[in-house]
């Protein structure tokens, strides 16, 4: 599904260069629930974010199905993020002037898709993660756990095959991160591919594989 | 729709939750968009709007030209040779300007009227909303037949059908009321009665020996309706054809003249477009401060919602949607500042009426319909557009990975597009600003005009007196006798007779020919101003006798004729004293005195050659009486009341008006412009202070951990202070600096509109500068006192 071949990626400043990543190669096949782990500075959410085509900056190549990332323009890339990547962010990052249905709404209505047929995913949704008696609330009216369980629905809710997560129970209490991952391992089950960012071990332990990176190589992967 | 209705409801969701940055930009948007839409309201009402006539561009004020000047006045005989002569009107018409006292039904009344020749519905065809017209083809000259105005029938007749067939005394003359003209039927002279002349032209105020066939005397305008199959240019070419005839057969009167046409709606207004447009520019300039105003905070609010954004291109926006979502914010946004601007300019306009001056045409036209409410939606959407484009592009491209990391407070200020609103807004103010500067030290320095008479404790009263019942000896023997009366009472005892009154916009004048000096070319004015005066005219006025000697009881209607010329007249009499000379104005009268100059004309218009007959030797029924009094134009009105009423009950006096108010409506003008221009330029000042404050409050709100770092290296506070302030004061200059050039451009715009003043005065424009610089400064202390509070433990804290 995914194949990363000598992705690198650097700032320059003055002569010098420091670079972030170093010849990353992967592959993470569908299906797959991937782990990314390593200390601070690793290059983690930096490869994270190449992958969610939110960091355009860099080289290599990077393969998503038969779409060649490395290669397409901006407006192609967003079709084919568009088509395939959810992505749940350490700190929800819902917006807060929406309610839980405008957000969870909002992915949909940046598809294009007919009113009439959102409304039957998003109630859908909201059925599925047990969140209908919140949805006209607004973010900053739920608890933390609930605001990530929003977020995985917004990030779910365009049918995506591969999400993206950034340290998804970083802002959470232990039980609260539980229940996350128990919700991440059911979406794996599903068919959905999964890739997190984490520092947990026990988080990590959810997934079927682990890339360890350290100074922006990968100096270990199981 | 479903998507854009969508965007409408988070749109006034986010204005509701931000509600500090939604009050200050509905305001600043209502305020430009009021002041605009007030603004446009007068110039579409006086300039723009068509006359409410068919076909109204076909509709022509004729008048006579030479290579100088355009005199919209006409003597019957050259009317009558371009009425018959000019094939391409289909309807010509002549009128004048006339008083009517109308009796017979209640208490006595004066009203406004016009007396026309039988053409003169034909011209407008206006119908009538009652009764019927006079027209040429129906109704013979003389016919006692009126037409009156919706208000005369409805304060007089309570608007009864009836009213149509009653015979009412009109100047003591029996006329039947044959019908009523709308409300709207108010050009080219606004009047309550239109009566038909007795003549082929309207009657002459002045008894002329040769009636028809004077070329001497102009004293009525000319309209005429442009045939359907002729074109403008053709008409023109038949009134220069009739002009070049009558130059070569009438030299003496007609040499060098000639005849045009203008559209009536344009020379209605003419004196006021230039001075409209340009405020209409000036108000446009508050409109563009405020659009870069609100544009500032935009930014800034976009700076504020960098991680929304971030979040919203992440889950699948794009530029485009997220410019969609922006604009449609602005959109939302500017119309409500539309809405609420429209509110405020009829707001603004109530009030822009009741300071206007009476003399600026078609002011009644004014209102605020579809064709203004169109106007504000279309300036509402430019305006949303406008400012609401730089920031839409700005804050649709996220930097997402700084952004979605912390919520875009490290990632780059941005604050250089608002950087470059803020130096616009102060150029534009600074316009604005020197634009009312110099309007201001125009109108002050006309203000310090010597008019050459005195300015105080002067009252005139109008006694003017219907043609139809009194002859020239009864109106001599009428104003005698007030003049006794007056001068009897102590309250009046220093009275004189004038006409015209001074700076009362009279434009009457006598060619001017002294014996024994040659002939000037007609090129040259050859014009005096003509007035009529009492013996003590000038003793009361306060004008000086320079040499020979003031009129007498001697200079009676038997005596010979004299008259007294002004300093400015001398020049004509070729270094020779005037006194014992003769002078040709139309009939040779003897020299006896010589007195100083006054302005007549206006307060910006310098001392004319003038000269002053006595009105018992050549009389109007237009005079007035100005009293040297120091009780007041109540009491004054009281006693001349009293002295008219004992001799003719039936006569009302005109206008009472101290010559304090005479002398501030000739300014009336120049002071409605400088200030609006004036509250114009207040209005940007404070406009550009807030945009200074808003960029620097916030620079520094992002620069708190940077200024944090610097006090912890050892910087004291006051060196933040002056750090803040520069930064501020060095946009401001370079507004000022881009300001300056532009206003010396455009204040060229305003050149003729100014009274002994330079476009490019440097006290002004240094005065001015200064004055922004300040304000400048000024809004940056509230900031930079908050950036010297800063504490560094915190600011670093924080980063």
């Amino acid at each position: 599904m995914i194949k990363l071949s000598s992705i690198e990626k650097s700032y320059r400043h003055g002569l010098s260069q420091t670079f972030v990543l170093r010849r990353v190669n992967a592959e993470i096949r569908q299906g797959d629930f991937v782990s990314i782990m390593g200390p601070s500075g690793a290059g983690k959410s930096t490869l994270l974010h190449i992958l969610g085509m939110h960091d355009s900056a860099w080289t290599g190549e990077y393969w998503l199905f038969d779409d060649p990332i490395h290669q397409l323009s901006a407006k192609d890339r967003m079709r084919v993020q568009k088509q395939h990547v959810g992505f749940v962010f350490q700190s929800y990052h819902l917006l807060d002037n929406l309610t839980v249905y405008e957000n969870i709404d909002l992915p949909l209505s940046y598809r294009d898709v007919k009113k009439s047929e959102r409304e039957g995913m998003v109630a859908d949704i909201l059925d599925r993660f047990n969140i209908v008696g919140k949805k006209d609330l607004f973010p900053n009216q739920l608890s933390g756990g609930q605001q990530q369980l929003v977020a995985i629905a917004r990030a779910v809710v365009a049918k995506p095959s591969l999400i993206l997560a950034d340290e998804p129970t970083g802002n959470l209490h232990t039980d609260q991160g539980k229940e996350i991952m128990e919700l991440f391992r059911r979406l794996n089950e599903g068919g959905t591919t999964i890739v997190q960012v984490t520092h947990s071990q026990a988080n990590a332990a959810y997934g079927k594989r682990v890339i360890n990176l350290k100074d922006g190589w990968i100096v270990d992967e199981n | 729709m479903g998507v854009l209705g969508q965007d409408i409801r988070y749109a006034l969701r986010s204005f509701r939750r931000a509600p500090g940055f939604t009050f200050v930009a509905l305001i600043t948007l209502a305020l430009g968009i009021g002041g605009t839409t007030a603004i446009f309201s007068i110039v579409d009402g006086v300039v723009l709007r068509p006359l409410p006539y068919p076909q109204p561009e076909r509709i022509h004020r004729l008048v006579r030209v030479n290579a100088r000047s355009t005199d919209g006045s006409f003597s019957a005989a050259d009317y009558l040779d371009v009425k018959r002569d000019t094939k391409a009107f289909v309807s010509i018409a002549a009128l004048r300007e006339d008083i009517i006292d109308l009796t017979g039904r209640g208490e006595p009344q004066r009203v406004p009227g016009a007396q026309t020749t039988g053409g003169f519905f034909d011209v407008f065809m206006a119908p009538p909303i009652a009764g019927r017209v006079y027209r040429e083809a129906t109704d013979q000259p003389g016919a006692a037949v009126a037409v009156i105005s919706e208000r005369l029938w409805r304060q007089q007749f309570g608007r009864e059908a009836g009213a149509i067939g009653t015979k009412v005394r009109i100047n003591g003359t029996p006329t039947e009321i044959i019908g009523v003209m709308p409300a709207t039927f108010r050009h080219p002279v606004v009047a309550d009665v239109w009566t038909l002349s007795p003549l082929e032209v309207p009657v002459s105020p002045v008894p002329t020996d040769d009636g028809l066939s004077s070329r001497d005397v102009q004293y009525f305008m000319a309209v005429g309706r442009l045939d359907e199959t002729a074109a403008i240019g053709a008409a023109r070419e038949q009134l220069k054809s009739v002009g070049a005839r009558l130059a070569r057969e009438f030299p003496d009167t007609n040499r060098d003249r000639t005849f045009d046409a203008q559209p009536l709606a344009e020379s209605l207004v003419a004196d006021v477009r230039g001075a409209l447009w340009i405020l209409l520019g000036a108000v446009g300039f508050v409109l563009l401060i405020a659009c870069a105003n609100v544009a500032g905070l935009l930014m800034a609010r976009g700076a504020a919602r960098r991680r929304e954004l971030a979040v919203r291109t992440a889950i699948g926006a794009d530029r485009g949607r997220l410019m969609q979502q922006l604009m449609t914010e602005s959109l939302v946004l500017a119309g409500a500042g539309g809405g609420l601007g429209l509110l405020a300019g009829a707001w603004i306009l109530q009030g822009l009426m009741a300071l206007a001056p009476d003399n600026i045409p078609r002011l009644n036209e004014v209102s605020l319909d579809w064709r203004v409410a169109a106007f504000t939606l279309a300036a509402t959407m430019a305006v949303g557009v406008l400012f609401g484009l730089a920031p839409a592009m700005q804050a649709s491209q996220p930097e997402l990975n700084t952004d979605l990391k912390d919520g875009g407070r490290s990632g780059t200020t941005r604050t250089g597009a608002r950087s470059v609103m803020v130096v616009a807004q102060v150029a534009l103010a600074l316009v604005l600003l020197i634009g009312a500067g110099l309007m201001i030290t125009s109108l002050a320095r006309l203000q310090a005009v010597d008019p050459g008479f005195r300015t105080t404790e002067l009252v005139s009263v109008e006694l003017l007196l219907p043609q139809a019942r009194y002859s020239e000896p009864l109106q001599r023997q009428f104003y005698a006798g007030a003049l006794e009366r007056l001068r009897a009472n102590p309250v009046t005892a220093r009275s004189a007779l004038i006409f015209p009154f001074p700076l009362g916009g009279s434009n009457a004048r006598a060619d001017f020919e002294v014996e024994g000096q040659p002939e000037r070319p007609s090129s040259e004015d050859a014009h005096a101003e003509l007035n009529m005066v009492s013996d003590g005219y000038f003793a009361t006025a306060g004008l000086r006798l320079i040499d020979g000697r003031d009129f007498t009881v001697a200079d009676g209607p038997d005596a010979p004729p004299v008259v007294i010329v002004n300093d400015a007249a001398r020049g004509a009499f070729g270094g020779r004293s005037p006194i014992g000379a003769r002078v040709n104005l139309g009939t040779w009268v003897t020299v006896v005195g010589v007195v100083s100059d006054a302005r007549r004309q206006s307060l910006d218009t310098p001392p004319q050659p003038a000269v002053y007959l006595p009105y018992t030797q050549f009389v109007m029924p237009y005079m007035g009486v100005l009293v040297q009094t120091g009780q007041g134009a109540g009491a004054t009105a009281l006693v001349v009341r009293a002295a008219v009423a004992d001799l003719d009950p039936e006569l009302p006096i005109g206008e009472v008006k101290t010559i304090e108010q005479l002398i501030s409506e000739s300014t009336g003008q120049p002071r409605f412009r400088s200030f609006l221009l004036a509250a114009f330029a207040a209005l940007a000042l404070l406009l550009a202070a807030v945009g200074v404050y808003g960029l620097i409050s916030f620079s520094v709100a992002q620069r708190v951990p940077e200024l944090g770092v610097r006090l912890a290296l050892g910087a004291s506070p006051w060196q933040v202070f002056r750090l803040v302030i520069g930064r501020g004061v060095q946009l401001a200059v370079a507004g000022v600096i881009i300001g300056l050039a532009v206003a010396a451009a455009a204040a060229r715009l305003v050149g003729g509109l100014l009274f002994n003043t330079s476009t490019t005065d440097p006290v002004i424009y240094a005065c001015v500068s200064l004055l922004l610089l300040t304000i400048a400064a000024l809004a940056c202390y509230v900031p930079a006192r908050r950036a010297m509070r800063v504490d560094p433990m915190t600011a670093l804290r924080s980063e």
